[in-house]
């Protein structure tokens, strides 16, 4: 008898326990309901103020950024120098890691005042993490300051805001290996992009490996999007990278693009191992003489220089007749300004600094592209950089830059460097391509 | 007599309180958390919207998901079943008598697995490249036809990286048997001699069943590390050339920290680790069942 009761009491005593384990757990899961805890824009500002002055006072402005150390510390301390009461602290951390935490760090509560602007800024400008720049853009001036086709970068698919400021812009091209290109009978570079079709067969007739790609990582879809730049208006292209209702990839001239990629590696005008090979690796072989032209971006131009010297030349991508408009891959390193900041002045008085002579210098002092070519503070480069900056200008003066097309969707990236891989291997047609590219398109921006 | 009987049960419990909670907070909810994650379509920020198991048709019907499955399948052909032949081959030739010197052998067997799974991806990165050690051996013999750049090929990048694995675990099976060996009853192996079995019929009568436990911990632990592999595809290949060496797991920290698809990536997650377990269980059920 005393034993049956303590079975039910015990019975009953594990059968409360389970309800109130299962009880704990479900009010856990309900805590833990996914980003509950996320505080939506609650009063915080969405724009910055239109005024240009800078209230007086202490000011500790912290800036979060992914590209070039130096530079940036360069630039802070050239700033502080004209405002010794802000103190800009720089803060680094690698670009994978910077673009995989970016969210994060922009939502919490320690956000950064100032934020390299990179991709995913543009859900963060939607949500209102990061504030609108357009009041600043009228009031301080900068649509003289900077190229207009590289504010049109950073309005985050929002027409007239802006959400960053370049700093440096960069530019892909080909580059070509001078004596090589001579042995081969090549004397100059093409003007149109028939003529580069005849060079690069020259080159493989010459028995040379006509253009080294680093398809492992980005240099397929460098090349790809090189194509696509001078084969199809950029007002499509940028409607699409937008992510503009409507807009396609799925279009004649990147289409024609895809094919010619697929064409070229099917004759044999690549590096045999170019899906094996990253681009860094592929510029190594180039400067080892392994080919004669190379894609690859103005950011490896001090690398080639110091290689090659006098040997190694640079164009963009020709287009279909010679007169056509001059069109490049390029984006710029652009900085952000947090909802969050309470020092929203001092930020755009740093940002206004980055249009000034003193900050092109600077930036043109470390490799990159200012975002005006026609600034008079840079020294006029000789040799390949001197190439580099003048593609650069006749890009700008054609309103050229189109962004990377990466920057479409978050998952572009991986997409983008199999689709190619799979176009060179002949194991995708062209068509079928850009349908993939277009239903990660759709997945992202598709309603 | 009942009463402290079950007052002993308890307190046996209250000792094993502290690792549980240890267990639970930092294995059970978390995994929990996860399976609860994958019924969700959330970017990783803003409040997620519940989907069901829409995230789990996903799983199975999207072809670049489903693709990396089946090669994480393929990959247990090289972690697992390569190694366990090459470590019960050795075993045979070492193990049948003591010699001196033993001692450097395992330190060799197991050097790889005292090195970073990234430096070895990287070291193999290279080896596999076009002027790697590879391509230079097989030019030295005269095979210059085949050589390549082993991991940008699409028909030899997945058994390229599975041969890195194969190279890892390999010595690791290797010790696991060889401390088997040591505890077999040498009175066996006279037997065995006495009974007139060759070196071969030694083996199979006589180490094999011996080493049935081994066998099944080395299948149980290398078979993990194939489906659950990450480090070596990522440093190698990053799942390319096109999809020909994604896993599961490359595709899970992609989707939850670059794609912000949270949801999904839990549930690809959780559809491995069901893998996973079930084929742990097998494996476990298969060892038992023979005893």
């Amino acid at each position: 008898m005393a034993a049956t009761d303590r079975g039910t009491v015990r019975r009953r005593a594990v059968a409360s326990t389970r309800v109130l384990c299962l009880a704990v757990l479900l009010a856990a899961c309900g805590a833990l309901t996914p980003g509950s805890g996320y505080d939506a824009n609650n009063g915080r500002p969405r724009a910055v103020p239109s005024s240009t002055a800078v209230p007086d006072g202490d000011v500790t402005l912290r800036l979060n950024f992914a590209d070039a150390p130096e530079m940036v510390d360069a630039l802070a301390a050239a700033f502080e120098e004209k405002h010794p009461r802000i103190d800009v602290r720089p803060q680094y951390t690698q670009f994978a890691d910077y673009v995989k935490s970016l969210k994060l760090t922009m939502t919490s509560d320690t956000a950064p005042d100032i934020a390299q602007y990179a991709i995913g800024m543009d859900a963060l400008a939607q949500r209102g993490d990061i504030l609108d720049l357009a009041p600043y853009r009228d009031a301080y001036g900068w649509r003289d300051a900077f190229p207009a086709s590289s504010l049109a970068q950073l309005t985050a698919g929002r027409g007239e805001s802006l959400y960053g400021v370049p700093v440096g812009l960069s530019m892909t091209g080909l580059y070509v290996n001078r004596e090589l290109a001579a042995t081969a009978g090549i004397s100059r570079p093409p003007r149109t992009l028939a003529e580069f079709e005849t060079r690069l067969a020259a080159a493989k007739r010459a028995g040379l490996t006509p253009l080294s790609i680093g398809a492992l990582d980005s240099g397929g879809l460098h090349l790809w999007a090189a194509l696509v730049n001078v084969l199809t208006p950029p007002e499509t292209y940028r409607a699409w990278v937008d992510g503009r209702d409507g807009a396609t990839i799925e279009t004649e001239g990147a289409l024609k693009a895809a094919e010619l990629v697929a064409a070229w590696a099917a004759k044999g005008y690549f590096d045999p191992s170019a899906n094996g090979t990253a681009q860094v690796d592929s510029t190594a072989r180039f400067t080892r003489g392994e080919s004669v032209f190379l894609v690859n971006g103005n950011w490896a131009a001090g690398q080639l220089v110091g290689a090659m010297g006098e040997n190694v030349g640079f164009f963009p991508m020709p287009g279909p007749d010679a007169s056509a408009r001059s069109v490049a891959s390029g984006f710029s390193v652009a900085y952000s300004v947090s909802s969050r900041t309470r020092h929203p002045e001092a930020a755009g008085a740093f940002l206004d600094f980055l249009a000034s002579p003193e900050a092109a210098s600077i930036v043109a002092a470390n490799g990159f592209l200012p975002p005006d070519p026609d600034t008079d503070a840079v020294p006029e480069q000789k040799g390949v950089l001197g190439e580099v900056a003048a593609a650069h200008r006749r890009v700008v003066a054609d309103d050229g830059t189109n962004q990377f097309p990466d920057f479409t969707a978050p998952s572009m990236l991986d997409r983008l460097r199999s689709g190619v891989q799979r176009l060179i291997a002949a194991r995708v047609g062209p068509a079928e391509f850009l349908a993939e590219i277009q239903d990660v398109w759709e997945a992202h921006h598709g309603k | 007599m009942e009463s402290s009987h079950r007052r002993g049960a308890m307190r046996g419990y209250l000792y094993v309180l502290p690792a549980l909670a240890v267990y639970v907070v930092f294995a059970v909810l978390p995994a929990l958390h996860t399976a609860y994650l994958s019924l969700f379509d959330w970017d990783g920020v803003t409040l997620g919207s519940w989907v069901g198991l829409d995230n789990y048709r996903e799983v199975f019907r999207n072809p670049v998901l489903l693709r990396s499955l089946v090669n994480a399948l393929a990959l247990v052909v090289f972690f697992s079943f390569v190694p366990i032949l090459t470590g019960l081959l050795t075993t045979a030739l070492l193990s049948r008598y003591r010699r001196p010197g033993m001692g450097v052998y395992r330190l060799l067997f197991m050097l790889p697995q005292i090195v970073p799974l990234v430096a070895v991806g990287v070291t193999w990165r290279w080896l596999y490249g076009d002027d790697g050690l590879v391509n230079e051996a097989l030019r030295a013999v005269g095979l210059d036809g085949i050589t390549r750049a082993w991991l940008g090929d699409f028909d030899t990048a997945l058994i390229a990286v599975g041969l890195v694995g194969t190279w890892v675990l390999s010595g690791l099976c290797t010790m696991l048997f060889l401390s088997g060996v040591h505890k077999v009853d040498p009175s066996l192996y006279e037997a065995a001699r006495l009974d007139g079995a060759g070196p071969v019929r030694e083996f199979v009568s006589v180490t094999l069943p011996q080493l049935r436990g081994e066998l099944a911990i080395a299948l149980t632990v290398t078979m993990v590390a194939a489906l659950a592999s990450f480090d070596i595809v990522y440093v190698t290949t990053n799942g390319g050339p096109g999809e020909q060496t994604t896993v599961p797991g490359l595709l899970v920290y992609r989707l939850a920290f670059s794609d912000g698809d949270v949801g999904l990536a839990s549930a690809l997650g959780v559809v491995l680790s069901c893998l996973i377990l079930g084929l742990v269980y097998v494996v476990n059920r298969l060892s038992r069942s023979e005893t």
